[in-house]
């Protein structure tokens, strides 16, 4: 294995030299199981979302995220932590990253988290990453398919004090360093950054490999660590819907106003116009 | 030593049905799914019919997420300007209950469930490569390079068995063994469904139908089966006539069937929530292959193990009873730690002594009675004929029975001499 030459402040972990601050590269991947967009569908009387019919998924910049993880283990070596929080049934989601190569999964669930917002999720995370202890770099995805906030990447580096080089599309360690490339309007940039670090991953920069057969056998043999507020040492006020700021006032979805056609006469013209210019739908002035 | 007694490929009826029975006798089990979660590749139908589940699952009717039992077994021809159809329902089946329609994306969920329940090591969203072969025994399954081996490999993939043909242990599938199933799901609300079929509760209607108006030579059947909230119809399209006929599309023979003016109210004002394709075993006996040898064991589809008469069409139940036939197998042989050609060889006496191949023996060739001109141009044409001159009233004397139906010979395009031969052929191996 080729070992982390960074200039990390962590302890040496087993696989040190006697120098003692060699370690192997540790990464931790944010993962949240998103139901399946194509199988939601709009309750027709209640305009709500209808989950209940659409299987898990992991969230699709998730997947680029953990590839991204993948790709600097294959190359430095070291080891990746899944972490997710979410209810129990996104074990599945945790199980199928082992699959594809991630070493260690932990699910963080707890009636006590529900209703979060992304501030009370990002206080949740980082309380987990914390707890895992030493780690080089976080890997999150950009935004979830199912809020779309953006907010829990950058939150989780807030809370924990570190850099986040968000945005990105590829990552790289070089002498120690992390460079990644952000895909901004107008180019990309190159950051280059010392760990420990959180990275955001867009969607569909790079290609997400498949599970294995292998890695899916030792990763239901070995199993999902599963924490709950207890074992972060969160009291409970922090997490969930008490933990979380943000009130939703009301949720609507605007009526469509139906509209009306007719032929029309070429001289029925000027008259039309000077009706939508009366009710104030259009405006014809010097400057039009 | 191996690192799974069995692993079984598949998590429809017929592997998940394996699995329960080894993982609940105590074997260390594999069963792989490539589907995630089970059932959502699945297109069937369907229908389950008998009480096979009752061996490993004792409730199975309790529990299982059955629709509507069918109460009501509709057989139909339909011509284009008419529905000859006979509607068999009996107070009977409310006692005897013998067929269930079933949505296989909640069902086969279920029958993998309880595998994993019964101790089976569950792993879904990964498609096997090939068997393992090592000093031409079958070892376990290789998939992206890696082995994982087993004693013993039971292959239950369904109709497209990609591991049993690259793999060698099955010739590729042909036109004559499979047709093309197309399938919707249409939701409609219970109430709805009940007035529409005439039922209360949870009774069921299941109709078979021969699409005898499809002009040309390519010949298909529909089906229509009551859910609880939706409908499930389709169309068998012969995959052969097919290829001879490189106009006609299978969906166009769907949307032919699904707007024919006594099929269309049925399903009027529905919203199509699922709109599928897939394979259908149709070859009877002949696609059968060598089910079993050293280490390994075919169950369900992947072994043609599937009936159709065109009454009627099965295939989960022989799924159900071949999959625990060979898990009974695979038990024997552990408990006599030999799993050879010769020590598995007692699942195909298994199923030849249960209605499985029975069935299918004593049917031999009635793949080419349900597939017949016979069946698809002249039956329904002829009946047709019959049935209007019968209750049409010219004004002229009534005839004979039997001088309309010696007319009504004339439009069926058919000489008289095929149509008895055909006949004679179809009453025999029905």
């Amino acid at each position: 294995m080729v070992l982390w030459h960074g200039p990390t402040p962590r302890v040496a972990m087993e696989s040190s030299t006697s120098s003692g601050d060699i370690v192997a590269l540790k990464m931790i991947v944010m993962m949240k199981q998103v139901p399946d967009a194509e199988e939601i569908f709009i309750d027709p009387v209640k305009y709500t979302l209808n989950r209940s019919q659409a299987r898990g998924i992991i969230n699709p910049s998730d997947e680029n995220a953990l590839e991204a993880a993948l790709k600097i283990k294959e190359k430095e070596g070291g080891d990746i932590t899944v972490i997710s929080m979410g209810p129990p049934q996104a074990e599945s989601a945790i199980i199928e990253c082992m699959g594809r190569g991630a070493d260690r999964g932990i699910l963080i669930t707890d009636r006590v988290f529900a209703a979060a917002d992304t501030y009370a999720t990002s206080l949740t995370l980082a309380a987990a990453v914390k707890k895992i202890g030493d780690f080089d770099i976080i890997f999150a995805g950009e935004s979830t398919t199912d809020s779309g906030t953006g907010h829990v990447g950058p939150g989780v580096a807030e809370f924990l004090g570190i850099d986040q080089v968000t945005y990105t599309v590829d990552s790289r360690i070089e002498s120690g360093m992390l460079t990644a490339e952000r895909e901004l309007e107008d180019g990309i940039e190159v950051v280059s950054t010392k760990p420990p670090v959180l990275v955001t991953v867009l969607i569909n920069s790079n290609l997400p490999r498949r599970s294995r057969l292998r890695l899916k056998v030792d990763a239901i043999r070995k199993g999902v660590e599963k924490w709950d507020h207890d074992t972060l040492s969160l009291p409970v006020d922090w997490v969930g819907l008490k933990g979380s700021p943000t009130l939703v006032g009301a949720l609507k979805i605007p009526e469509e106003r139906k509209r009306e056609s007719r032929p029309v006469k070429l001289e029925e013209i000027p008259a039309l116009v000077d009706e939508l210019v009366k009710k104030g739908i259009i405006k014809i002035g010097d400057d039009a | 030593m191996s690192e799974f007694d069995a692993i079984v490929v598949g998590a429809g009826p017929a592997g998940s049905s394996s699995a329960i029975k080894l993982a609940s006798s105590g074997l260390n089990v594999l069963l792989v799914e490539r589907a995630d979660p089970p059932g959502s590749k699945n297109v069937s139908g369907g229908i389950l019919w008998g009480n096979e589940l009752a061996q490993i699952i004792p409730d199975w009717e309790k529990n299982a997420p059955l629709e509507r039992y069918v109460l009501s077994k509709g057989t139909g021809l339909l011509t284009e300007d008419s529905l000859i159809s006979i509607d068999f329902r009996s107070k009977k089946f409310e006692k005897n209950k013998t067929g269930y329609s079933v949505l296989r994306a909640k069902f086969d969920q279920f029958l993998a469930n309880k595998a994993k329940a019964s101790g089976a090591t569950l792993v879904t969203g990964v498609t096997v490569d090939r068997v393992a072969v090592k000093d031409k025994k079958i070892i376990g399954v290789e998939q992206d390079g890696d082995v994982i081996t087993s004693d013993v490999v039971i292959l239950a993939e369904g109709a497209n068995p990609r591991v049993a043909i690259d793999s060698g242990l099955r010739k590729p599938i042909g036109d004559r063994d499979v047709a093309i199933g197309i399938k919707e799901v249409i939701r409609l609300p219970e109430a709805t469904i009940n007035e529409r079929f005439n039922l209360r509760g949870s009774q069921g209607y299941a109709g078979e139908y021969v699409l005898g108006f499809l002009p040309g030579g390519v010949k298909a059947g529909g089906f229509l089966y009551t859910n609880k909230d939706t409908i499930s119809i389709g169309a068998v399209v012969n995959s052969a006539d097919l290829r001879a006929n490189n106009s006609t599309y299978s969906y166009n023979i769907m949307e032919q069937f699904v707007t024919h003016p006594f099929i269309a109210p049925y399903i009027e004002g529905g919203k199509v929530e699922e709109y599928s394709a897939h394979l259908v075993c149709e070859g009877g006996i002949r696609s059968v292959p060598k089910l079993s040898g050293d280490g390994y064991m075919i169950a369900g589809d992947s072994a043609s193990l599937s009936f159709s008469n065109g009454l009627v069409i099965q295939g989960m139940n022989y799924a159900i009873t071949s999959g625990i036939a060979a898990a009974e197998t695979a038990i024997a042989a552990k408990s006599r730690n030999n799993y050879s050609a010769d020590s598995l060889k007692s699942y195909d006496e298994k199923l030849a002594s249960k209605y499985v191949l029975e069935d299918m023996k004593t049917f031999k060739g009635i793949e080419g009675v349900t597939w017949s001109n016979l069946m698809h141009k002249a039956v329904p044409k002829m009946a047709e004929n019959i049935f209007f001159d019968l209750f049409y009233e010219t004004g002229q004397p009534k005839r004979h029975l039997y001088e309309i139906l010696l007319e009504s010979t004339a439009g069926s395009g058919m000489t008289k001499s095929q149509l008895i031969l055909e006949a004679y052929r179809a009453a025999r191996r029905m």
